[in-house]
């Protein structure tokens, strides 16, 4: 039980999450004759045993490092292999709470698809709940239930069914689905919804929430639900957002001016040093820097050039001391002699629409008990 | 575990539970299921409590005469409209027809309101295509307040949102006129206004947000309810787990969590004061028994320093107790199982190894969150609910250069809500503000030991944070290829 349920220690057999980045993570079940290979280096299965999960581990030559992490399902929905859209943690975690779905609940999934929303849900209704998810494209269907067999869920809570669920409902021969809440992320929700009073429970209030892209397909599905008598109907959009935090150096406009300031005075300081030179050795500019240097013999240059060099070394105006921001240094963000503020703007791209999500709960059959 | 305790969130309405009812307004009010006490919901009439008791929780009720009710399907205009799209004061409230000449077909209002809204159901027809014809209701509205209140008082109790209805839908003589939709949006207004209606539901940690959001935000640190249900997930909240957690809430917090734990695991939930503040968990109906199991409280002085704060406690021998007074007696055996119960949770805090960290908080987090992490178990995740972006920035920033955090992130979550007629679908003009953020990072060991002892990692490491960008991005490899 690697996504349900807490792990010290690495072991034979398990499932574990190599990190190597944000983006990279890699599933793979310990065994000790094996090794993994990654482009931050091999790692030895036998080098993770034993190990605590978390444990950042060195690779086998030494040169690249990964941690260990025990799978979530958040994890998982990072790092899992596409086979279509799939449902993100802003999402999921938003219709699980609206759905009310806990521990025990017992939960209706249509299509399976990627199985992101599916390990999310399996985890929150935990070994007590059941999901029953229904997949009609085969190859998706089989490695999904593969991917719930490895990860320890299957059967307990996930049930997988190969099945059209638009065309041929959701009803599982010998097992009352009971279901609470609905979860429909397929093209046409609208086709399956007359299907669905068959499984769900009677004597408790049944939440719904149809997952579609398109507000046509809202319009479709809104009617739909009003015709099967489902109430309380609302749609809403969830927008997820990242935020990148860093240091940004204050720069004060004063020490700008300040700058400028002392720019200005180093460059007076350097007229006068020159205008002092010149006087001091009894010659003028011209003939530092000539006008026309074509009848300039060899002998004539060199002595100009000494004379320049010297010019420039007497003159010289000392560096300043004066450097508000740093130019020209490697200053690393938030480095000690200068003051920063703390700044924050949304990750480069955004997901500005997954999809809308429409609501819609069943009353109970008002039987009193 | 031996035993395996188990919850089961409570399905039918009974009494000396709590429930929270829901009134067409969309205002809701919780309620304690007290044997032979009636409710009073203003306007919308009087009910006895017996009277619901027995029904499974969702079941809609109409207010009868002598505080009776009657369990009825949901009513199909409940679309939510929710206020402040256009909603305003009658007299401005809705766009109307023009007065028309006398309608060949107009068929006969139906009897009842069932029939009615079939009726309305299949007025497509004859609504109004579009609504060029459509004025301000101002000059078509012919019904009265005055006239609303002589119904109120002629009509029997029970009838009286539909009497009103009826009325309303006869004043306007220009009503087949209407747009289909207008039709509906204006019934459900009227039946939001008028129909003695009411929901009861069970008390879970959504309807308990969405109540106190409504009546004091600030109670809740302005969470909103995709920020709850991140927080939950972000901390992979199960049956089973022991979680530390800090909740400003007044337990709204541990109220939500409880509802997925199911019954197993643990909750240490560390206190700034004497007691912990949780006062929302009194409008829940989780067992005694559970809480005291489930839910362990340590206040942050013995957290951080357990063993001053741990009681030593003097026993006495079975001599000396036989020979102190009955009530000295007493005395001591509740000191001692106070004492005993202290140190237990000391322990217990002190064992550390929790499987998440949970914070919705005010204390300064760049100081507080580093003090917490060692008593994290490996791969755990740690989760910070924030009212405000700029102390999770700042925690943010130094998560970075923080070896024992991976992958610190920040982010929010908003709810677009949108209108609901179809053919009508689009964003309501206005949307709650605010609803708070969230930093979430994973504990991990880092490699500082091997750097310590100067095994060949070391070198190389360096080069590694010689190419990090930003300060402390060590040992934080950067993407260059595929796997
Ligand atoms: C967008 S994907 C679902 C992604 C999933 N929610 C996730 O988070 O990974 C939609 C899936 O529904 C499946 N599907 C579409 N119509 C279906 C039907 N009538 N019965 C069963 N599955 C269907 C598709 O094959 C596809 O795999």
């Amino acid at each position: 039980m690697s996504f349900l349920g807490y792990k010290d220690i690495i072991e034979e057999g398990d499932l574990i999450l190599a990190y190597l980045n944000r983006d990279t993570m890699k599933p793979i079940v310990i065994n000790a004759t094996e090794t993994l290979n990654t482009r931050f280096g091999s790692f030895s299965h036998l080098s993770m045993i034993g190990k605590k999960y978390g444990t950042q581990i060195a690779s086998d030559k030494g040169y690249g490092y990964i941690h260990l992490l025990q799978p979530t399902a958040e994890l998982w929905t990072l790092s899992l292999p596409h086979r279509t859209q799939i449902v993100y943690t802003p999402d999921s975690s938003y219709i699980t709470q609206r759905l009310g779905i806990t521990s025990g609940s017992r939960v209706i999934e249509a299509g399976t698809g990627s199985a992101s929303f599916s390990h999310s849900l399996a985890r929150t209704v935990s070994d007590k709940g059941k999901l029953f998810t229904f997949e009609f494209h085969k190859p998706r269907f089989e490695e999904a239930k593969r991917e719930f067999e490895e990860h320890g869920i299957l059967g307990v809570p996930v049930t997988i069914n190969h099945r059209d669920v638009c065309n041929d409902g959701f009803e599982i021969e010998d097992v009352e689905l009971n279901a609470t809440a609905i979860f429909l992320d397929l093209p046409s929700p609208w086709t399956a919804i007359p299907n669905l009073p068959k499984v769900i429970s009677s004597d408790e209030r049944v939440g719904i929430c149809c997952f579609s892209p398109c507000i046509e397909q809202v319009d479709l599905t809104i009617k739909a639900l009003q015709e099967h008598g489902w109430t309380s109907i609302e749609m809403v959009e969830i927008q997820g957002r990242r935020w990148e935090a860093k240091q940004v150096m204050v720069r004060e406009a004063d020490d700008a001016i300040e700058r400028l300031k002392d720019v200005k005075r180093r460059k007076l300081e350097g007229i006068e040093k020159k205008r002092k030179y010149y006087s001091d050795n009894g010659i003028k500019k011209e003939d530092l820097v000539p006008e026309n240097t074509d009848a300039e013999t060899e002998e004539q240059k060199s002595q100009r050039m000494k004379l320049l060099e010297d010019e420039q070394e007497k003159t010289k105006v000392s560096k300043t001391e004066f450097n508000p921001f740093g130019r020209g240094l490697r200053i690393k963000e938030g480095e000690e002699g200068y003051s920063w503020v703390k700044v924050s703007k949304n990750e480069g791209e955004i997901k500005s629409h997954t999809s809308y999500l429409t609501f819609a709960y069943k009353q109970p059959a008002f039987v009193k008990k | 575990m031996s035993e395996e305790p188990q919850y089961s969130i409570p399905t039918v309405i009974q009494h000396g539970l709590h429930a929270i009812i829901r009134m067409p307004s969309e205002a809701k009010k919780i309620i304690t299921l007290e044997k032979g006490k009636s409710i009073n919901l203003g306007k919308f009439g009087i009910f006895d409590i017996d009277e619901i008791i027995g029904y499974p929780y969702g079941q809609t009720f109409e207010v009868l005469d002598n505080h009776k009710v009657r369990a009825i399907g949901a009513t199909i205009y409940d679309t939510i409209d929710p206020a402040g799209d256009n909603e305003q004061e009658e007299g401005a409230e809705e766009a109307e027809a023009t007065p028309a000449p006398e309608s060949a077909n107009a068929t006969p209002i139906p009897e009842t309101l069932s029939e009615k809204i079939d009726y309305l159901k299949k007025l497509d027809v004859q609504s109004s295509s579009d609504n060029r014809n459509i004025v301000d209701i101002g000059t078509a509205q012919s019904l009265s307040m005055e006239d609303i209140e002589e119904l109120k008082k002629t009509a029997s109790g029970a009838n009286v949102g539909e009497a009103i209805i009826d009325k309303l839908i006869k004043s306007h003589e220009t009503f087949h006129q209407k747009t289909k939709q207008s039709q509906e949006k204006y019934l459900r207004r009227k039946q939001q206004k008028f129909l003695r209606r009411f929901t009861v539901e069970y008390v879970s940690s959504s309807n308990l947000l969405q109540y106190f959001i409504e009546k004091d935000a600030s109670k809740v640190l302005d969470m909103s309810l995709q920020s709850m249900g991140m927080l939950l997930t972000l901390g992979n909240i199960q049956p089973g787990g022991r979680y530390l957690v800090v909740d400003e809430t007044g337990g709204l917090i541990v109220a939500a969590m409880l509802e997925r734990m199911q019954g197993r695991g643990e909750i240490m939930v560390l206190h700034e004061n004497e007691h912990p503040n949780h006062s929302v968990l009194t409008h829940t109906d989780y067992p005694q028994a559970m809480l005291d199991r489930m839910v362990k409280s340590i206040n942050i002085l013995q957290f951080f320093e357990p063993e001053e704060e741990r009681v030593q406690f003097q026993e006495y021998t079975p001599e000396q107790l036989k020979e102190l007074k009955s009530n000295k007696r007493t005395h001591y055996y509740r000191r001692k199982q106070n004492a005993e119960q202290i140190n237990a949770v000391i322990d217990n805090a002190v064992s550390g190894n929790f499987h998440a960290a949970i914070l919705a908080t005010t204390l300064h987090l760049n100081t507080f969150l580093p003090k917490l992490i060692p008593s994290l178990g490996g791969s755990r995740p740690i989760v910070a609910y924030s009212q405000f972006k700029e102390p999770l920035v700042s925690l943010q920033i130094q998560s970075l250069s923080d070896l024992n955090l991976l992958a610190p992130t920040l982010q929010e979550s908003r709810c677009r809500p949108y209108q609901t007629i179809p053919g009508r679908l689009h964003p309501l003009m206005t949307m709650r503000g605010g609803g708070g953020f969230l930093y979430s990072a994973l504990k991990v060991f880092p490699l500082e030991k091997v750097q310590a002892v100067g095994r060949t990692g070391v070198k190389k490491q360096k080069i590694v944070n010689g190419e990090a960008k930003v300060v402390g991005e060590k040992n934080k490899q950067k993407e260059t290829t595929e796997i």
